[in-house]
């Protein structure tokens, strides 16, 4: 799933790891989101959220949109 | 035989899987240790059949520590074992019975039943670098 995950994280100056350990998972994790091999769970997708301060959907691209 | 998956090490729960993985495995040595040097010789049905259940205690020891690595871990690292352990564990059953069908009706050379334990591992180690997505 396309995400600006990466940029929000660079603009705050954080590592992959520094994200993990604010969301409680692995820099692994982290760096699988980025990569897209792995779409969060709606849990870690809200966390994430809470975390920016943003709406989920201005993070992660629904690629449902056109099609609803 | 296991290992941890990259993917794992260096996360806590990953940690506590090598801990876990290197006692079961120490554990699994020395009985064999204690086989080959003849311990066991003497002793007859039913106890026989324990002490082969002891052989088998860490190996079920192992399986269970790999099964905790899964709920310990996060989600990414959680759904990635379970897709590399279900195709593993396909492999190894459908070598498993075709070997067996292959000793029923080919005469194939018998083989232990143990040897789908390592045989598990080795599919798992060959579907691991194929399987690094979660979707």
């Amino acid at each position: 799933m396309k995400n600006t995950l990466r940029v929000l994280r660079a603009e705050r100056g954080w590592s992959q790891a520094d994200l993990g350990e604010r969301l409680g998972v692995s820099r692994q994790a982290v760096n699988a989101l980025e990569t897209e091999k792995h779409d969060p769970s709606l849990d870690l997708a809200f966390r994430i959220a809470v975390l920016f301060e943003r709406p989920i959907e201005a993070i992660f691209e629904n690629p449902h949109h056109k099609s609803v | 035989m296991a290992f941890c998956p990259t993917e794992a090490s260096g996360t806590a729960a990953g940690r506590r899987y090598t801990i876990r993985t290197l006692a079961f495995m120490a554990g699994y040595v020395a009985v064999n240790v204690a086989a080959i040097f003849g311990a066991f010789d003497d002793v007859k049905a039913p106890g026989s059949y324990a002490l082969a259940l002891i052989v088998a205690a860490p190996v079920i020891g192992q399986l269970w520590a790999t099964l905790k690595l899964i709920e310990e871990s996060d989600e990414f690292v959680r759904a990635l074992m379970t897709k590399r352990m279900i195709l593993a564990s396909g492999l190894a059953i459908a070598a498993a019975s075709a070997w067996g069908f292959m000793e029923s009706y080919a005469g194939a050379p018998h083989l232990p039943g143990w040897l789908v334990y390592p045989l598990f591992w080795g599919f798992f180690g060959v579907v691991s670098p194929f399987v690094r997505s979660t979707r």
